[in-house]
């Protein structure tokens, strides 16, 4: 019975793993509904804010601010949100997959990219595949603090200003349902024009206070919120994905147990079969 | 002189009584006057009963028949003579060319020669079969098993190293059917014919239509041919097919014999039985025998008594796994589970060693990421060892080859590929200078190089 009890131990092993993905599954799916509800909380701001933008960028003010001026692209900035936790299916690496055939568009051109980097997964897939990593954090959370965030997002705003380099993207997961997140790429800088149909006239604020002040205050907001709102968007979809993921696992576990118990069944059997037939044969020689 | 009279026939099992001062020894070969069956004895009873087995049907054999002693052991032809000519347990023609006429006759039953004459050797033998010459590399003068449970490609296995290497290295080769499909060893027969290697090569088949007598001792007619090549000073090949078969013959009579079935049924004495065959299998300072045997696993399982016991004789093993011919991989050669005394970074060189102990952790490490990818999928796997599964697979699909003996089944062309050829090719998959071609260029091909052909090709059709 050394085959028996093989199986067994590998049913036992199975159990357990069917056990951590299924409470892992109902943990998503619980964080899942408040990460959800933190996204659309924050979603009216942003798109406010992103329409002032569009506008902005659209009219002509006396004042230009630098992140509204397009350059010709030498070099290209990229923020890459991902998650903190593997166990989330193919979110991540889908995202990737996408970024590295982006990146490598631009390679052709002739344009290096610097990354910047949020969520463990990321710092861990550019460590193995290479790629100039500017900035670096883990550890945002569910509740993302947007002071946290500012950190790297500064050191791609000097390099954009400097001029060092000529655009910034951001990477991150879109959230369409609990069953669908897709990668996206945004550009981020510089301002992108509002392509809303209300908006083909010509918006002109008038300034008060001082152009340059509001201008430059609101770019800075704008520009922490575009971010904030990717990874509050990220924090949904990796949990959406987490539950979808963990679901399939505990499916895929059940199933291996299924099978392996059928096996077990059969070999239990093939050894009291032969047991009695050693015994009778046994018998019958004497 | 007086003859003995039959007292007692049981299937196989024939008891023969002598005249009490005329006793026959045990391994004497008596024979029945009236049909000229050979009973080659077993035990002595007593009261000058002598217990035989029968080495050919006993159908109408009745009690008092007339059984005379030939006072020596079963004898068959060996020699130069016998080279293209098939033989059975007896040493009788059975190609119809008419009666062989050696010089020499020797008996089947012989002692295994002694801890002095024996000689071990550490020269390879390559054989041209890639996962071989790689994880389990033979020996000359080695002994080298082949396990594989039902319909996993053991005589399939076994014919193309007979191929390889009686045709590509010649020499003198002994082929032992022991129990097998009598089809098999004609169509055997006529393949050396055709490459015209025939008359360097011994038949002798006991084969499973043949009575339990006969397929116990086929195989010492076997190895006695071979010993004789031997101890003429040539190397000469032993193939047997299948020694499980010689086990069987031996339950079968075991208990009519009287003794006792021990684990799973089998004799009481498996090991002792399969020890008096495997000792004579030797390479001695004269000459070499190597060895090559097939061995049948019962329901897959390897701690049966039977290869068990075998299993402590060999030098080389070739695992043959069912899993592997589930994906369509032939020769199904378990890597990971077939080794050689051989595989010594100062017999086969540190490069092979290095790559065949790579190779094996790779799959070994492919084999434990298994039940994560079946339960998590792919995307959980590191980017390190998402590379090392593809590795796997690729290496795992590269084990396979087009075989010359199975060229109308796989309509490919068979290739024999050099052992440095391997080595090269293997150590390119490992350190991932072929990541970019496809999984299915590695399939079915010789070296790296017509891998890469085939992804070539491959492209341009798609």
């Amino acid at each position: 019975m050394t085959v028996g009890r093989e199986i067994k131990k590998k049913i036992g092993s199975v159990e357990n793993t069917k056990k951590v993905t299924s409470a892992m599954q109902m943990v998503a799916a619980s964080k899942m509904r408040r990460t959800q509800d933190r996204m659309h909380e924050a979603r009216p701001y942003s798109n406010a804010i992103r329409a002032v933008i569009g506008h902005l960028a659209n009219s002509s003010p006396e004042y230009r601010h630098q992140f509204m001026t397009e350059r010709e692209v030498k070099r290209i900035g990229f923020i890459v949100v991902s998650t903190d936790k593997g166990q989330c299916g193919g979110l991540n690496t889908n995202m990737f997959r996408e970024l590295l055939r982006e990146l490598k568009s631009w390679e052709e051109q002739g344009i290096k990219a610097d990354l910047a980097l949020i969520g463990n997964k990321a710092a861990s897939f550019f460590r193995s595949v290479g790629g100039n990593v500017v900035a670096a954090i883990n550890g945002v959370g569910e509740v993302p603090e947007v002071e946290t965030l500012v950190g790297s997002l500064k050191i791609m705003l000097d390099s954009f200003s400097d001029e060092t380099i000529d655009r910034l993207d951001v990477v991150s997961n879109e959230f369409i349902s609990s069953m669908q997140q897709r990668p996206q790429i945004r550009q981020l800088l510089p301002l992108v024009h509002s392509e809303d149909p209300d908006t083909t006239h010509q918006w002109d604020y008038i300034y008060e206070p001082e152009a340059r002040d509001l201008i430059d205050g609101l770019v800075q907001r704008h520009v922490e919120s575009q971010v904030y709102q990717s990874v509050v968007e990220n924090t949904a979809c990796e949990q959406a994905a987490r539950m979808i993921a963990m679901k399939n696992a505990t499916d895929n576990a059940e199933n291996m147990i299924e099978e392996l118990a059928l096996l077990y069944n059969n070999a239990r059997q093939a050894a009291i079969t032969q047991e009695i037939a050693e015994i009778v044969g046994g018998a019958a020689a004497l | 002189m007086s003859n003995g009279k039959i007292v007692q026939v049981i299937g196989a099992v024939i008891d023969v009584e002598f005249d009490r001062e005329e006793v026959p020894q045990v391994f004497d070969a008596l024979k029945v006057v009236e049909t000229g069956l050979t009973l080659e004895v077993q035990q002595q009873l007593g009261d000058g009963v002598v217990r035989t087995i029968a080495l050919g049907s006993s159908e109408g054999l009745s009690r008092g028949l007339e059984v005379v002693n030939t006072e020596q052991p079963i004898a068959i032809p060996v020699g130069e003579e016998t080279l293209g000519r098939i033989m059975d347990v007896l040493g009788t023609a059975i190609d119809e060319k008419g009666e062989i006429n050696a010089r020499i006759k020797q008996p089947i039953h012989r002692p295994a020669p002694t801890y002095e004459d024996q000689k071990g050797g550490n020269e390879l033998l390559e054989t041209g079969v890639k996962v071989i010459d790689l994880m389990c590399p033979f020996a000359r003068g080695g002994k080298v098993g082949l396990f594989g449970g039902a319909g996993v490609g053991k005589t399939v296995t076994m014919l193309e190293l007979i191929r390889n290497i009686a045709v590509e290295h010649s020499g003198l080769s002994v082929f032992a059917g022991v129990g097998e499909r009598t089809r098999e060893g004609n169509s055997f027969y006529y393949e050396m014919l055709e490459a015209g290697v025939l008359d360097k090569i011994s038949l002798v088949f006991g084969q499973m239509n043949e009575p339990p007598g006969n397929r116990l001792r086929v195989a010492l007619s076997g190895v006695t041919l071979a010993e004789q090549f031997r101890d003429e000073g040539r190397d000469v090949l032993l193939f047997i097919d299948n020694i499980y078969r010689y086990t069987l013959a031996g339950v079968e009579v075991s208990a009519l014999l009287g003794r006792m079935p021990s684990a799973v049924g089998y004799q009481p004495n498996l090991a002792e039985d399969m020890g008096i065959l495997q000792e004579r299998i030797t390479t001695t300072k004269t000459g070499s025998i190597t060895s090559v045997q097939a061995i049948y696993v019962p329901a897959d399982d390897l701690t049966d008594p039977s290869p068990a016991t075998t299993f402590a004789h060999l030098d080389s093993t070739v695992t043959l796994n069912r899993a592997i011919t589930d994906l369509g991989i032939y020769p199904a050669v378990d890597p990971l589970d077939s080794t050689s005394r051989q595989l010594d970074a100062n017999i086969v060189g540190q490069e092979h060693y290095s790559v065949a102990r790579n190779a094996q952790e790779v799959l070994q490490r492919y084999q434990e990421l298994k039940d994560i990818i079946a339960i998590l999928g792919m995307d959980e796997l590191t980017e390190e060892d998402k590379a090392l599964v593809y590795r796997a697979r690729k290496l795992q699909q590269f084990f396979s080859q087009p075989m010359f003996v199975a060229e109308q089944f796989t309509g490919r062309e068979g290739q024999y590929v050099t052992r440095e050829d391997t080595v090269r090719s293997v150590k390119a998959i490992l350190d991932g200078d072929v990541d970019d071609l496809p999984e299915q260029a590695f399939s079915m091909v010789g070296d790296i190089d017509s891998a890469r052909e085939k992804a070539e090709t491959m492209q341009v059709e798609a």
